[in-house]
């Protein structure tokens, strides 16, 4: 029956393109396609290839040695699971793995995908220019330095006399005079640097989605009577899914193994890794360490279990999200 | 006619790329040419201004060395580069392990003598034991000074310079609080002989905080970062560190007693509980401009603080206002005052081929002049017997009096599992100061963190 379909539909093409008869296409076009189609995607493939899959497996074979400074120059000797061993059954590890995802998740659904909805949403619904001036400055964070970017954060929430909003704010509102972002509420701090920072991305993504939807529908509604609120649920929301999805999906991916805001801010603490990400821990152990005996495998292995879990999430993201369905040939060829 | 522009156009790119390219591939990267010049690199990590005199020494060596050269007979003349800056202790440390596995570290290499507990046992430094006695500058150094730079009765670097970590105290807040001048001119001498005691400071802090002569918090402040101050509270506290097979160990009680201090003066309103953590440009603002009564130091920071800190004054100021002393006897403890040095050590790296060169650029910049200079520059102590008798040392005030806390001091273990022992017994620390745990549960933890790290390497008494 299917065979049937596709027959006539060669049939259609082939009349279409003006060839006689059903026939497939010659075979130096498809090789040619095939060939063109393979070269554009080499360089992304080759790049994913060299820092992903290669990087991959060196860390996997690094996590069965006990590779670190006081041995660096020596051949690798391999320990088996020894590292993992060290891994599951360190005290910290329930916290690290729960720090991890409180993290993700909080800064995931607040900022990078909520906040990052309200901004589109708002900055398309006034007039273009300006709209275009409050999306300029929410690319701002991401455009400073860390480092500077941390730096204004710290200046902001130190205690007295260093820090702005112990120096304006009143008391009743946090403003306690002690350092707010260590000794006050580091969660707070921790979220707030990277969802400013998160957000910008999904909301250019989620503006030009928004800015595709086709006017006529908008109008329609409105004259049909729909309020704000009805056009964003009804209309707005569904005619942008695809946008929606792909944000949650690549920022989960993105927050799991970002760390570098955290590193600078807090370093995982204060006290006992209060702040401490998987990210962050594997970088710690492998270069970070005080007085230099730096744990490469060991690091390496808090690293390759993060990849193994970001691959999960990634492959359960694409199947619960149906992300086929988007890149899925139309059932109508021609229209 | 189009095309001609654009044509033209994309040349011209083209021109313009290639050049870069070729640019960039043209770089001389040459360390001996044929007139016998070597090079020799030297990396430095020295905070700006002050202690610059690190690898610049090496550079001020240079003409002395080419002068012994050229009196020996030799026919080589050697030259310096230097890369100095003040990057964090972790990269700066990470960068010559990664160089060195690349085959490109630099000749000379910088760092704190601890190191050579994880350096000389990965190989990358090299035993200079029997080349040491080549060069005679290297006699006058004070003997005590060599023993941070030996691990397994081999020697790994040149003492580069010596400093101590007192107790700063702010005369003037103590004046405020009720003091009379004598007490706070005997109060050195109170400490040098273990009259005036960690807990008495602690009195004397908690006292200041009430009658608001400082804010809460302020009473006492150690360093904001992971550090080797601490190891001298777990000395002080009688803590055993070394153990002649090589491990390390992690006394306990003694380790019970320093968190319970840090708890307790954070629950008694002396120490702030977000301290850890805070920037040192912040820490070092605070402490030289005079809000906090007690603060353990080191004695590099007086002259960053008269040059870089103080608004007003420079170093009359610190003067007139900060006195010092050695760190307070621990009653229930060792009841003795104590201190801890770090010297730093110019090390040569294995992949040199100059060895004889380096060493020879190091002897020429151990040399009174030079080292009294950086000394003076940076508040390091003298690291040379014949410092003790040159007049521009002796001149500084402040140097020959922190000289005298080299009497009661500690070193840090050349160990290359201590690393991961300061690392788990400063969580201690952290926990206890944050509020996250109590001493003896944090004793508990990081007794599972060094087990966890080390393994067999830890004794756990």
């Amino acid at each position: 029956m299917t065979k049937q379909i596709e027959e006539e539909a060669d049939a259609l093409a082939g009349a279409a393109v003006g060839a006689p008869g059903p026939q497939r296409r010659p075979l130096g076009r498809r090789v040619r396609s095939t060939v063109s189609a393979y070269g554009f995607m080499a360089p992304a493939v080759a790049l994913v290839l060299t820092f992903f899959v290669v990087a991959g497996i060196l860390l996997l074979i690094l996590s069965f040695t006990d590779l670190q400074s006081t041995n660096f120059n020596d051949a690798w000797t391999f320990v088996g699971f020894d590292n993992y061993e060290r891994l599951f059954t360190d005290a910290f590890f329930p916290k690290i793995a729960r720090n991890t995802v409180f993290y993700v998740f909080t800064t995931l659904i607040f900022f990078n995908l909520g906040l990052a909805l309200v901004l589109a949403l708002v900055t398309t619904s006034i007039p273009r220019r300006a709209g275009f001036f409050f999306r300029l400055v929410w690319l701002l964070p991401r455009l400073t330095p860390s480092v500077v970017y941390i730096m204004m954060w710290q200046r902001i929430a130190s205690a007295d006399p260093f820090g702005i909003y112990n120096q304006i704010a009143p008391e009743f509102l946090g403003a306690s005079g002690g350092n707010l972002y260590l000794g006050g509420s580091p969660w707070t701090f921790v979220i707030l640097t990277n969802g400013f920072i998160g957000a910008s991305f999904g909301m250019i993504i989620f503006t030009s989605a928004l800015e595709s939807i086709p006017k006529d529908l908008l109008t329609a509604a409105k004259v049909d009577g729909a309020g704000t609120w009805r056009i964003i649920r009804d209309i707005k929301l569904p005619m942008i899914k695809w946008p929606l999805l792909f944000i949650a999906t690549y920022q989960t991916l993105s927050l799991l193994t970002s760390f570098e805001y955290i590193l600078l801010l807090t370093n995982g603490g204060p006290g006992l890794f209060t702040t401490e990400v998987w990210a962050l821990t594997s970088y710690s152990r492998a270069f970070a360490t005080y007085a230099g005996n730096n744990q490469w495998a060991y690091g390496a292995t808090w690293a390759i279990v993060l990849v193994a879990i970001a691959l999960v999430l990634a492959v359960a993201y694409v199947k619960l999200f149906r992300f086929n369905e988007l890149i899925e040939e139309p059932r109508i060829e021609n229209l | 006619m189009k095309q001609r522009p654009t044509r033209f156009r994309a040349l011209i790119l083209l021109g313009v790329v290639f050049a870069m390219v070729a640019a960039a591939c043209t770089s001389s990267d040459d360390t001996a040419d044929d007139s016998g010049l070597v090079t020799i690199t030297a990396r430095c990590k020295a905070a700006p201004n002050v202690e610059d005199g690190r690898c610049n020494n090496l550079l001020r060596g240079v003409v002395a060395a080419n002068a012994q050269l050229a009196a020996d007979g030799d026919d080589r003349r050697v030259e310096v580069q230097i890369i100095q800056d003040n990057k964090d202790w972790g990269d700066y440390l990470t960068e010559f392990e990664l160089a060195s596995s690349a085959g490109e570290a630099p000749d000379i290499i910088v760092s704190g003598h601890e190191l050579i507990g994880t350096w000389a046992t990965s190989g990358i430094i090299t035993d200079i034991t029997d080349q040491i006695g080549d060069y005679p500058e290297f006699d006058d150094m004070i003997p005590s000074l060599w023993a941070s730079a030996e691990l397994d009765g081999k020697r790994w670097g040149i003492p580069q310079d010596a400093e101590a970590r007192p107790l700063y105290f702010r005369k003037d807040l103590l004046l405020e609080l009720g003091w009379t001048q004598a007490e706070v001119d005997s109060l050195p001498a109170d400490l040098a002989s273990g009259a005036f005691t960690w807990e008495d400071m602690l009195d004397t802090a908690e006292a200041a905080v009430a009658a608001g002569v400082v804010d809460e918090g302020n009473g006492w402040w150690h360093r904001p970062v992971n550090g080797n101050d601490f190891l001298y509270y777990y000395y002080s506290a009688g803590g055993e560190l070394l153990d002649d097979s090589g491990a390390l160990i992690y006394d306990q009680a003694a380790a019970q007693q320093v968190y319970e201090l840090v708890g307790g003066a954070v629950d008694r309103g002396i120490l702030s509980n977000s301290l850890l953590g805070t920037s040192w440009a912040d820490w070092n603002s605070t402490v030289a401009n005079g809000d906090i009564l007690f603060v353990f130091g080191g004695s590099w920071q007086w002259n960053d603080w008269a040059v870089n800190y103080v608004v007003e004054g420079g170093e009359e100021y610190l003067f007139d206002n900060l006195g010092f002393g050695p760190i307070p006897a621990l009653a229930g403890g060792t009841n003795e005052p104590t201190t801890l040095t770090h010297p730093l050590l110019y090390m040569v790296s294995s992949d040199t081929e100059d060895t004889d060169l380096a060493l020879l650029v190091i002897s020429k910049a151990t040399t009174k002049e030079l080292n009294t200079e950086y000394a003076l520059a940076s508040g390091h102590l003298a690291i040379l017997q014949s410092q003790a008798n040159y007049e521009p040392y002796t001149s500084s005030e402040f140097l020959a009096e922190v000289a005298s806390l080299l009497e009661y001091t500690t070193f840090v273990p050349n160990s290359p599992f201590f690393s991961a022992w300061s690392e788990g017994y400063f969580l201690g620390i952290s926990a206890v100061e944050s509020g996250a745990s109590t001493p003896a549960d944090a004793v508990q933890i990081v007794v599972d963190q060094l087990q966890n790290e080390l393994g067999e390497n830890v004794i756990i008494r």
